[in-house]
C-alpha cells in the first residue's frame, strides 16, 4: 500500500474536518479492494486530474450523511438528506480534496486537479473505479463512519 | 449603485491602504474584518460583491477563512490579496475556488483590474453553456453511430433541478479546465448489452464487458467533445478524467455545485441520458 496515497488523504481529514465543526477525527482502518465495491447511502465522487489520475469518493450511510450535515451546519436538525444537506456534504468532499492535492504535492505529486463533486444516492448501489485496486480508508469523525475510496495511477 | 467590498486583514495599516485603493477606484468598502472572528457575520451583514483575503493572519489563515467564506456562501467571490506568491499557494487558491491573486505590495491599478475582471461577465463560462451540451451532444451521435450502428435522435428533456434517477449503469467523468465541470452519461442495463453486442458484433460475456463498452464510450465522447471545444477556444484547457461507473441498484445522480444541462439520445437500443454542467472558473491572476 502506498503510503504517499494514504497520507496526504490522512492528513487532509485531520486537517480540514476540524474546521468545519468536527472534533475528533480517527482512522479506524485500511484495506484495499478490487476496482468494484458495494455502497449503501450516499457517494461522494470527484475525479482527480494532473501527474496522477483517477478518482477520491467519500461514503457514508444514509444518517450518517444526515447527522455530518447537521454537524456542519451547526446543529441543524436534518431530518432529509435534502439540497442543503447534499450540498453541505459535497463541499466537504471538495474542501477535503482541495487539502489532500495540497498535501499530495509535499510529497512531490504535483499538479492535481480535481472536479466538481457528484454525489450518488442509493440502497444497494456498486461503484466501479477506473483502476484495478481501490485503497479504502476508514474514518470515524465525531463517531459518524466514513470511507474513503481512493483510486488513482 | 458601486460595488461593494469587505477587506480581510490582521494589519490596520493594510486595510487603510487596500481601502483607499478601493475608495479612489469609486468602489465601495462596505466592511472589514481582521480574523476568522467576526468574518462570516460581517460578510452577512454587509453582504459585500468581492472580499480581498489577507494569507497570513494570527489564528486561521487566509486560505481557512476563505473555506468559511465558501461554506457560508459558495457564491462568494474572493481575492487574495498577499505578499505570499508561490505555486502551491496559488494552486490551493484555485482548488478552493478564489476568483483572483494580487500580490502584496497592492498596485492599485492591478487591484481594481483584477476586481472589474471578476465582476464582468466570463465570456468563456458563457460559451461553455452556450456551446457545451451541443458539442458532448455532437461527439456522442458521431460516435454512437459510427461504433453501434445506430442512428441518434436527441429528445428534449427537462433541465430542472430535481435529481436524476439513474436508468441502470451511470458513468461519471470529472472535467478539469479554466471551468471544471462534469459528463453523465446513463443508460439501462439492457440498452447497454444491446450496444456492447452490436459493437461486438455477438452477445456480451458478462456483466464486466458491458460495464467496459459504458466506460470506452463515456471516455470517448467525453475526450473528443472537450478536443472540440479546446480546438474552438484553446483558453479553455478542458482535460477529462477516466470514468467512474455506478450500477447495481437504482441510485439517484445530484450535483450540488454545478447545473446540469441534461438531453436524451434516442437509438435503436434504448435511450442514453447525457448530462453536461461547468462552473464558472478563476478570473484573473496577478
Amino acid at each position: 500500500m502506498d503510503v504517499n496515497i494514504i497520507n496526504p488523504i490522512l492528513a487532509a481529514f485531520t486537517e480540514i474536518l476540524p474546521q468545519i465543526g468536527f472534533q475528533e477525527v480517527t482512522k479506524k482502518g485500511i484495506s484495499v479492494v478490487g476496482s468494484t465495491f458495494d455502497y449503501d447511502g450516499v457517494l461522494i465522487n470527484l475525479a482527480v486530474v494532473g501527474s496522477t489520475k483517477g478518482v477520491i469518493m467519500i461514503g457514508m450511510d444514509l444518517d450518517s450523511a444526515k447527522r455530518f450535515a447537521s454537524k456542519m451546519m451547526m446543529g441543524m436538525e436534518v431530518t432529509d438528506f435534502d439540497d442543503l444537506a447534499q450540498s453541505a456534504v459535497s463541499e466537504m468532499g471538495n474542501m477535503v480534496c482541495a487539502n489532500a492535492c495540497t498535501q499530495f504535492c509535499k510529497v512531490g505529486i504535483e499538479g492535481l486537479d480535481i472536479s466538481p463533486p457528484t454525489l450518488m444516492i442509493s440502497q444497494g448501489g456498486k461503484a466501479t473505479l477506473p483502476v484495478p485496486q481501490t485503497i479504502v480508508i476508514q474514518f470515524t469523525v465525531d463517531n459518524i463512519n466514513i470511507n474513503v475510496y481512493v483510486g488513482l495511477m | 449603485m458601486g460595488i461593494k467590498v469587505m477587506v480581510v486583514d490582521d494589519s490596520p495599516f493594510s486595510r487603510m491602504m487596500i481601502g483607499e485603493v478601493l475608495t479612489e477606484g469609486g468602489y465601495q468598502v462596505v466592511g472589514e474584518a481582521e480574523s476568522l472572528e467576526l468574518l462570516i457575520e460581517t460578510y452577512n451583514s454587509c453582504k459585500p460583491d468581492v472580499v480581498t483575503m489577507d494569507i497570513a493572519m494570527p489564528g486561521a489563515d487566509g486560505f481557512e477563512c476563505s473555506r468559511e467564506l465558501r461554506l457560508n456562501d459558495p457564491k462568494a467571490k474572493i481575492i487574495l490579496v498577499s505578499s505570499m506568491k508561490d505555486e502551491e499557494s496559488e494552486a490551493e487558491a484555485k482548488r478552493i475556488g478564489i476568483s483572483g491573486y494580487v500580490q502584496k505590495p497592492v498596485d492599485g491599478e492591478t487591484l481594481l483590474q483584477v476586481i472589474k475582471n471578476i465582476m464582468s461577465p466570463d465570456s468563456l463560462f458563457e460559451q461553455l453553456l452556450e456551446r457545451g451540451l451541443e458539442t458532448f451532444k455532437e461527439a456522442l451521435a458521431q460516435n454512437v453511430t459510427r461504433m453501434a450502428k445506430t442512428p441518434v435522435i436527441f429528445s428534449p428533456i427537462e433541465n430542472s433541478s430535481t435529481p436524476y434517477i439513474s436508468q441502470g449503469i451511470t458513468a461519471v467523468i470529472g472535467i478539469i479546465g479554466q471551468s471544471a465541470g462534469s459528463m453523465i452519461m446513463d443508460l439501462s442495463v439492457e440498452s447497454a448489452e444491446k450496444i456492447t453486442e452490436a459493437m461486438l458484433r455477438r452477445p456480451s460475456k458478462n456483466r464486466e464487458e458491458v460495464l467496459a463498452m459504458v466506460s470506452e464510450l463515456a471516455n470517448i465522447i467525453a475526450g473528443i467533445a472537450c478536443s472540440m471545444l479546446n480546438k474552438r477556444d484553446k483558453a479553455f484547457a478542458l482535460r477529462v478524467s477516466p470514468p467512474s461507473l455506478f450500477h447495481g441498484n437504482t441510485a439517484e445522480i445530484v450535483s450540488p455545485s454545478v447545473k446540469i444541462q441534461r438531453s436524451l439520445a434516442e437509438t435503436d437500443f434504448g435511450s442514453i441520458f447525457l448530462g453536461v454542467g461547468f462552473k464558472k472558473g478563476s478570473k484573473l491572476w496577478m
